[in-house]
């Protein structure tokens, strides 16, 4: 009898050799005859009205697109609809898309869009937090009643900057005509999002778009919705000019007018009783949406959910706004409102426990969620919590006491902090039954090859591995005999969009159920199709309204130790290690979740102390890769990472979330570290040099 | 617009005395000022003149009182090379990453002359001497006297850099400060390199050069000289009076990368760091 090996040992991932040896032909690779190029005209105000639009000579072959080529509405469908196709009578902010030149040769592209001359009438643009596009609302238990039992209460305020998802690979598509429909080829999160908004800008049918993800190169997040605005656009441009077009966008440009992650101003107040436990807490998130509210409402829908993070407060009033502002819209990535969220409340309940004079480990140890507890939502944390445990390891690994109690001496500069946090897995409350329905599907041919159907992305988070290793598994068939091509809404189902750590736990999950159900009906030599549709379990309630029960069907739990030396000379942060756990359930290949903690990890430590964006009156100044500084493998530092296995009864072979989870902790746990290198309270990210000088000397 | 390929370093010349070329050597700063659209040329605004392959300018060499290094050598050769002082290879082993120092050049530093740059930064401190050569002519210059503002130098239009000198020293101690955006592949906010020999608690030679904080970069040859033969303790003693000296010339900027307090202090943090840890063997 032969010994299955465990779900988790790792396999080499099957797209590395086609990847590293740049055979994958990204959308940039891709060439069509006869193909021409589209290039954006942009607005270079932030606000105002389209008075005039001066075309330069078009030599014949050369065509320009805008608002009135569309054929139906020119709105980008998402969840929001409010982000035009193209700028028709006003802009909103600075690289906003007015129309496209498209032609065949590169060189007469663009100088034909420098040369449109357009008239606007400037008005005065907003970029301070006044405007409110979205409002949400939520409470538990009685918060009035605590404040007016409290003995105490602490405010703080917490700010968090941009963060741009810097994803090796730009924006881009290659369209074409094909059967009087339109085929769109591109580097994106969520084939069935791109197809809806098209249809929808279109006013075509199912039947006439097609979309095929190509290899992704990188996305996080940066390619869930954004790639539908410039699908829109360029189906309209296939409409009107009937020839092959490739519009990819350049990394100024890409970094310049696409969404990234909101920059955040969250107020937070404790009321605390006498014996200085926290009883109530009242809370205010304002977002910077941007121009056009797009995702940005449910972004900070996730972002408060995860208002008390991993501890149980009873009484609870959480507002938030998104706020319009004339700067490019922010959107989706990993995280999605989490991260800003999970900094601030980590921040206050240190900040808390140093007022009150107490321990902050012990503080917060004491007020931490425990099986059986409410949710911030007043749903139920159901499943086994293992957060005791994994703090004891991230204690033991990191020797976190001793060195917390070593550098409170000031003059070592070093620091060292721990963060430890949630995250929701899948779509918030009842979206997945309501909003996403997944359908996955897989087929048999009569050669006894598996075929999985489904439209997730691997944009290198391995599902192009994982999948066919827990299908192969379940079948008990080798893994060749299992493919899984690039998505292609021609052949694969709606499986909902790559988002939200719901990829394995979601969508493998019902891989898992339609695997189990055709090994017990395998016909050998037969053709076999297997369907399965996302159930709710049935224990998961939730009011969208009042925004009460479950948000989540379950949770994946981390914790982040960071230990970093500020310079007494320039004030700069070193990074010296990092240690992580994670819990997300069980993990389908140890070495993917290992490069999600390394990846996940960089990225949120990063977002806390070094990445810098920002605007002056709505102009990015960091634009390219040379002022917009992500971690290079000098800045990364010395990382020890662990998995705990707390298998989620729903999920296949017990897996939860992961991609997410490593990233949401980092900051907090960077900025922890630093506030104990310089004896202050830290409640703005990035913590830049800059910034740490100032709190040195103001405090 | 002609783009021209000189076979020769004499060839070059003749160009050069004929029309109004910008020289290019590695193309690390021109290439990515002048960037254009994917698949489409560099939108260059004038003549260009493509030095790449002169491998005559290519070369490192120990001339007992001075280092000579032809215009074209890049930085990763420098690297490797035994006779190139500690303190500029502590330097160049953290500009950008391997791919643009195997092209870039000190020579291009110099032309570009960018007041972040830290190549020139070294220059400044080792009192490099340039030979500067248009047809039938040469000159040889202070390094100080050929860059004078952002993208401004003596040179004229018919001139190239042909060799930069470094005068032998000896320093007790060295030390190359970079505060970049991170530790590697990043663009100074601003730099400081200095340099010290300290013979029998005597102060025999004292050089600090600041980047980032001026147009161009900052060394204050009188301050150095004027506590040059002072014992340690007195110059140390000193330490107000000599960021005092400096306080006119440190004025950096706001931009994209950092902010002018933040320079001015760190500036000033380093200079003092050096001066209080002079006597301190690395």
């Amino acid at each position: 009898m032969k010994t299955k090996k465990d779900i988790s040992e790792s396999i080499r991932k099957v797209d590395s050799e086609e990847k590293i040896s740049g055979r994958a032909p990204y959308t940039s690779d891709i060439s069509v005859e006869g193909m021409l190029y589209a290039k954006t005209v942009r607005s270079p105000i932030a606000r105002g009205v389209i008075k005039n639009v001066k075309l330069p000579d078009m030599p014949e072959g050369y065509y320009t697109v805008d608002a009135s080529d569309i054929p139906s509405r020119n709105v980008v469908s998402m969840i929001y609809e409010d982000w035009p196709v193209f700028a028709e009578k006003e802009v909103n902010f600075i690289g906003e898309p007015i129309m496209l030149i498209v032609g065949p040769d590169k060189e007469t592209v663009m100088n034909l869009a420098d040369n449109v001359e357009i008239d606007y009438e400037e008005k005065n643009p907003v970029f301070d937090f006044s405007n409110s596009g979205v409002r949400l609302h939520f409470d538990k238990g009685d918060v009035v009643n605590a404040f007016e039992r409290a003995a105490k209460t602490i405010e703080y305020e917490y700010e968090t900057g941009y963060q741009e998802q810097a994803y090796i690979e730009p924006q881009g598509f290659v369209g074409y005509i094909e059967d009087g429909g339109y085929t769109l080829v591109g580097s994106i999160q969520c084939p069935y999002y791109v197809k809806n908004a098209v249809m929808d800008t279109m006013g075509e049918d199912e039947d006439k778009v097609r979309v095929i993800q190509a290899p992704v190169g990188g996305a996080f997040g940066g390619k869930e919705e954004f790639p539908s605005v410039t699908a829109c656009q360029l189906a309209v441009a296939l409409k009107k000019i009937q020839k092959p077009i490739k519009f990819i966008y350049e990394r100024e440009e890409d970094m310049e007018t696409t969404t990234k992650r909101h920059p955040s101003k969250t107020k937070m107040e404790a009321a605390l009783d006498e014996h200085n436990n926290i009883i109530g807490m009242r809370s205010r998130i304002g977002l910077d949406g941007g121009a056009y509210i797009g995702l940005s409402g449910v972004v900070l829908s996730r972002g408060m959910l995860a208002v008390t993070n991993a501890y149980t407060i009873d009484n609870l009033d959480v507002h938030g706004d998104v706020f319009l502002t004339n700067t490019v819209p922010n959107g989706a990535f990993r995280g999605f409102g989490a991260p800003q969220m999970i900094f601030a409340i980590e921040m206050f309940i240190h900040h808390i426990a140093k007022d009150i004079g107490e321990d902050p480990y012990v503080f917060r140890k004491r007020h931490m969620v425990k099986q059986g507890d409410k949710t911030s939502t007043s749903g139920t944390f159901r499943d086994p919590i293992i957060l005791d445990d994994m703090i004891q390891k991230a204690v033991e690994i990191s020797n976190y006491h001793d060195k917390a109690k070593a550098y409170e001496d000031r003059d070592t500069y070093k620091g060292i902090g721990m963060s430890w946090f949630l995250h929701g897995c899948g779509f918030t409350g009842s979206g997945e039954s309501d909003i996403i329905k997944a359908n996955v599907k897989l087929r048999k041919d009569d050669e006894d090859n598996v075929h999985i159907l489904v439209a997730a992305v691997d944009m290198g988070q391995g599902p192009k591995t994982t999948f066919r290793k827990l299908v192969a598994d379940i079948l008990d068939v080798p893994i060749e005999q299992v493919t899984f091509n690039y998505p292609d809404t021609r052949y694969v189902p709606d499986s909902g969009p790559t988002v939200a750590s719901r990829t394995m736990m979601v969508v493998g999950g019902l891989l898992a159920r339609a695997a189990k159900t055709l090994k017990e009906d395998w016909k050998e030599g037969e053709e076999q199709t297997v369907v399965k549709q996302y159930e709710q379990p049935d224990y998961v309630e939730w009011d969208q309204d009042t925004m009460r029960g479950d948000a989540y069907p379950a949770y994946s739990w981390g914790v982040n130790v960071v230990e970093v030396e500020v310079s007494k000379v320039t004030y700069e942060v070193t990074v010296t290690n990092a240690w992580s756990i994670y819990d997300l359930g069980k993990a389908i290949d140890e070495r993917i979740v290992m490069g999600q903690a390394d990846g996940g990890q960089a990225q949120g430590i990063a977002y806390g102390y070094l990445e810098v964006m920002n605007h002056e009156n709505g102009k990015l100044k960091q634009k390219n890769m040379t002022d917009y500084i992500i971690p290079t493998s000098v800045d990364v530092p010395k990382m020890e990472n662990h998995i705990m296995d707390n298998p989620y009864p729903l999920g296949p072979y017990g897996a939860k979330g992961v991609g997410e989870l490593t990233l949401v902790g980092g900051a907090p746990a960077v900025a922890l570290a630093i506030e104990q290198a310089i004896g202050r309270k830290v409640r703005k990210i990035p913590a830049t040099p800059e910034s740490i000088m100032e709190l040195i000397d103001n405090g | 617009m002609k783009h021209v390929i000189p076979k020769t370093y004499k060839e070059a010349l003749e160009h050069l005395s004929e029309g109004t070329y910008k020289v290019l050597a590695g193309g690390t700063d021109l290439m990515v000022k002048n960037r254009s659209w994917s698949e489409t040329p560099a939108r260059f605004k004038q003549d260009m003149l493509y030095i790449h392959n002169l491998d005559e300018l290519r070369y490192v060499e120990d001339k007992g009182d001075h280092l000579a290094i032809g215009a074209l050598t890049d930085y990763e050769t420098l690297l490797r090379h035994e006779a190139v002082p500690k303190v500029l290879k502590d330097c160049l082993i953290e500009i950008a990453g391997p791919a643009i120092r195997k092209v870039g050049t000190l020579a291009g530093n110099i032309g570009n002359a960018s007041p972040a740059a830290d190549g020139v930064l070294l220059l400044y401190l080792l009192d490099a001497q340039l030979v500067i050569e248009r047809k039938g002519a040469r000159r040889e210059a202070l390094i100080d006297d050929v860059i004078t503002g952002p993208g401004k130098t003596t040179l004229s239009n018919e001139e190239m850099i042909k060799e930069i000198r470094l005068p032998k020293s000896t320093f007790t101690k060295t030390q190359f400060l970079k505060v970049g955006g991170r530790k590697a592949d990043a663009i100074s906010k601003v730099a400081f390199a200095g340099a010290v020999r300290i013979e029998d608690g005597i102060v025999k030679d004292l050089r600090m050069a600041i980047g980032a904080v001026n147009v161009t970069v900052v060394r204050l040859r009188e301050v150095e000289k004027l506590h040059t033969g002072e014992t340690i303790s007195a110059v140390q003693d000193s330490i107000v009076s000599i960021k005092n000296a400096y306080v006119p010339h440190i004025k950096p900027i706001d931009d994209q990368r950092s902010n002018r307090v933040y320079r001015k202090r760190v500036a000033f943090n380093m200079i003092e760091d050096f001066i209080m840890n002079m006597h301190i063997q690395d």
